[in-house]
């Protein structure tokens, strides 16, 4: 019997991790194609999510509990997936700037991207410029995130980006900023392409940068 | 006067100078105490920061690992909780000692380092600079119902971000007489506000009797100390500089999702402060802190409005009331993007909350869009909450003066009080309204039917128009600024 990937949606919106991954073992042994593994089951159960959340129907932990389920599946599909070369959400690399150790934002608009079904790679917090231009140029993430809760570390981010030019990558990946001092504006001003209010709606802009 | 009342002298009776609030009973803290002493002994808190480390590890009890996580015992917290001071009397630079942090005395006072300003004209936010700090200084130093002064907003002009500290608390001085809550960018930069202090107090000795401030430090929750906090730390503790180590957990997002549990976890991380500093130098006069509330599940938003913050505030001011330790906590903040109803609402709740349970430093007053941004009007707003809430931690008086049997019986049946003595003598026990609206229609029409919102406007104008706090004489203010000229030939 083929596996039914509306259940495998409703696991995901339930949030169960395991079960999650299991179906989608299942699925990929059973033969199903991982776009429509990807498409009819985890994305199509995130995109109810994403709607019930905008309705104050889910919240945070109950949409990361559903990320993390998404992120469970994806490992399985990922490698699939590139293999066949179906389109993937891509590479989100993200940290926090140099001198700063606000934290736990940076990784909420990590955790959620991971449930969008990116590929994250979160640097951490305090990082040089370099670390930024080094992880570009060894992960070629199709975004880079930079976070900054300062107005004393927010400079930082113009610096990365100029950095970026300098080593002749900035057009390579489209460039993501944000942090309770930082606005629309300003990431014009450093020459950002995207300025990410929170978590939830920095996904979508993310997505909606990248063309999908 | 002869007593008219039969029975003035009654056996066994309770009577409270004041209303009495608390949150927790004392086994609860325990419980909550002896769960933090399990934390540092199991888990621990890590360190960045090496003179501390060596202090943990020459103190012969705590524990370092490989990992820099310090596990301290249980004996070795306990000897360092009995060294610290129960009372620190600041004085501000007008002299006057007048705030007396001990057990149950309370004063209220901004936050700090806001990035932005809301415009209440234009209704927009602009970036906060040198001047609104001077300006949120002065409505503090002319308000009675501020004690102290945090820079409320950041000066965002300042020529460069590793000595922004010292613009800063120049700006607080020249604005605001009262005692103060400094921040710094780190212990080089709290070197340097310690050595202004000291110009004005008359030297480092007078500054250790009569502090002009208190340093605001903060650890990383969970179980985080960065270097450049343990360095302020240190150097307060070497100084003898009034300094505050307090956690700013968010429930659910940097600690747990129960008030028992983040209060647990964030009473382990001032506990290390409390060891450290001890193995420090004993005796700092080091306070205890806390910015304990809850992340928004919806809009993740560090809530600054919940009534959570509120709860879980008061029930810490009741541990460091148990620990015998001062206490630094919350209030008169909102979530709301402006001034309006939510504001004032959250504001209220906040800081009746906070004076009842007795906290000492009750700070972020004025604070909006969660922490983001400042508003004078809100400092001016909140001004008239304070006085109400005052008024509320009065209590009822019930001696034979107050019971008023006497006049009662004066005046009996169907007369009328307004001209009796005792009216005359008592009613300014009252809260006199400065804000707060009581009159007629007629003649709130006739007087331009002004909204709570409008007085507030005008009220702030009135005060930013006519306060001149008292100037900083000429010699200091040029030894001030050598001192930040010099900050800023460092780092140039
Ligand atoms: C890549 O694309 C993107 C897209 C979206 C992105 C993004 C990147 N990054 C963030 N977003 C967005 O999406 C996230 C999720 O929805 C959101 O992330 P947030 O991080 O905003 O949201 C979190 C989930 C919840 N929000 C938070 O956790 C931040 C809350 C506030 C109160 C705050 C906290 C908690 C802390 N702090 Co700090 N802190 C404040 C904050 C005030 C505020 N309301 O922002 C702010 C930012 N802090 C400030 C200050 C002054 C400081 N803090 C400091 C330290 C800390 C703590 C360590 C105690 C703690 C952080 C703990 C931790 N584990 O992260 C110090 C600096 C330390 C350092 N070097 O970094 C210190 C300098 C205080 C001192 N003198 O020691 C102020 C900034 C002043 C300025 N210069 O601009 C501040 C506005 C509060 C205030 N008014 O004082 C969005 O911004």
């Amino acid at each position: 019997m083929a596996v039914d990937l509306g259940k495998m949606s409703d696991l995901l919106i339930a949030g169960k991790v395991e079960d999650v991954s299991n179906m989608v073992q299942e699925a990929i042994d059973d033969g199903m194609d991982s776009s429509e593994i990807l498409q009819g089951g985890l994305i199509a159960g995130m995109d109810v999510v994403g709607q019930r959340f905008k309705a104050c129907e889910m919240y945070i932990p109950e949409v990361l509990r559903s990320a993390k389920a998404m992120s469970a599946g994806m490992i399985k599909l990922r490698p699939l997936l590139i293999e066949s070369g179906a389109k993937t959400a891509g590479t989100f690399v993200i940290g926090t700037v140099k001198g700063d150790l606000h934290d736990i934002g940076k990784n909420l608009v990590a955790m959620m991207f991971e449930g969008a079904g990116f590929n994250v790679v979160n640097l951490g917090i305090d990082l040089d410029t370099q670390v930024f231009v080094d992880a570009v140029k060894e992960h070629k993430p199709e975004l880079l995130g930079m976070s900054a809760l300062l107005t004393t570390t927010m400079p930082r981010m113009g610096e990365v980006i100029n950095a970026l030019k300098e080593a002749g990558i900035r057009d390579q990946v489209k460039i993501m900023v944000g942090g309770a001092p930082v606005t629309d504006e300003y990431a014009k001003e450093i020459g950002a392409d995207i300025y990410g209010a929170n978590a939830a709606s920095s996904v979508d802009k993310g997505r909606e940068a990248l063309g999908d | 006067m002869k007593s008219v009342m039969p029975d003035m002298q009654p056996m066994n009776q309770t009577v409270q100078e004041t209303p009495q609030f608390r949150v927790l009973t004392e086994d609860q803290i325990e419980q909550i105490y002896f769960a933090a002493l399990d934390v540092l002994e199991r888990i621990g808190s890590r360190v960045h920061h090496d003179e501390a480390l060596k202090l943990f590890r020459s103190s012969g009890d705590a524990v370092v690992s490989e990992d820099k996580r310090v596990r301290v015992p249980a004996s070795l917290v306990e000897r360092a909780l009995k060294s610290y001071p129960r009372k620190i009397t600041l004085k501000g630079r007008n002299g006057k000692r007048s705030v007396a942090l001990q057990k149950d005395h309370v004063y209220f006072g901004t936050g700090s380092d806001l990035p932005f300003t809301y415009d209440r004209k234009t209704g927009e936010r602009r970036r906060t600079t040198y001047k609104d700090v001077v300006d949120a200084g002065r409505i503090v130093d002319y308000l009675d119902q501020y004690d102290f002064f945090m820079s409320h907003g950041i000066v965002g002009d300042a020529p460069n971000p590793q000595t922004y500290d010292r613009h800063q608390f120049m700006a607080m001085l020249e604005g605001c007489t009262k005692p103060m809550v400094v921040t710094s960018v780190d212990g080089e930069g709290l070197e340097d506000l310690w050595k202004m202090a000291c110009v004005l107090q008359g030297g480092e000795e007078e500054f250790r009797l009569n502090p002009m401030f208190v340093a605001y430090i903060e650890p990383i929750s969970p179980l985080t100390n960065d270097v450049t906090a343990v360095e302020k730390l240190l150097f307060a503790a070497e100084k003898g500089i009034p300094a505050m180590y307090t956690p700013c957990p968010s429930s659910g997002a940097t600690a747990p999702a129960t008030i028992a549990g983040m209060l647990v976890q964030s009473l382990a991380e001032t506990l290390l402060a409390i060891v450290l500093c001890h193995l420090k130098k004993p005796g700092m006069p080091l306070i205890m802190g806390g910015v304990t509330t809850v992340m928004d599940m919806r809009t993740t938003t560090y809530s600054y409005g919940a009534p959570e913050l509120s709860l879980a505030s008061a029930a810490n001011t009741d541990i460091s009331k148990w620990l015998k330790l001062i206490m630094f906590s919350t209030g008169g903040c909102s979530d709301s993007k402006c001034l309006d109803e939510q504001a004032a609402i959250e504001s209220t709740i906040s800081n009746l909350t906070a004076f009842l349970s007795g906290a000492n430093l009750v700070h972020d007053v004025g604070y909006i869009d969660s922490g983001v941004n400042a508003s004078l009007e809100s400092l001016v707003m909140n001004n008239e909450i304070i006085g109400m809430v005052r008024q509320v931690g009065k209590g009822v008086k019930t001696d034979e003066e107050h019971l008023a049997l006497k006049v009662i019986d004066e005046v009996g049946p169907g007369g009328e009080f307004v001209t009796h003595d005792h009216t005359y003598e008592h009613w300014r026990e009252w809260f006199l309204p400065k804000l707060m609206d009581r009159s007629d229609w007629e003649t709130w029409n006739n007087e331009g039917a002004k909204s709570m919102s409008e007085r507030i406007d005008e009220e702030t104008q009135r005060i930013l128009d006519t306060h001149e706090p008292l100037p900083i004489d000429d010699a200091a203010k040029k030894e001030l600024k050598a001192i930040i000229d010099a900050a800023e030939k460092r780092h140039s």
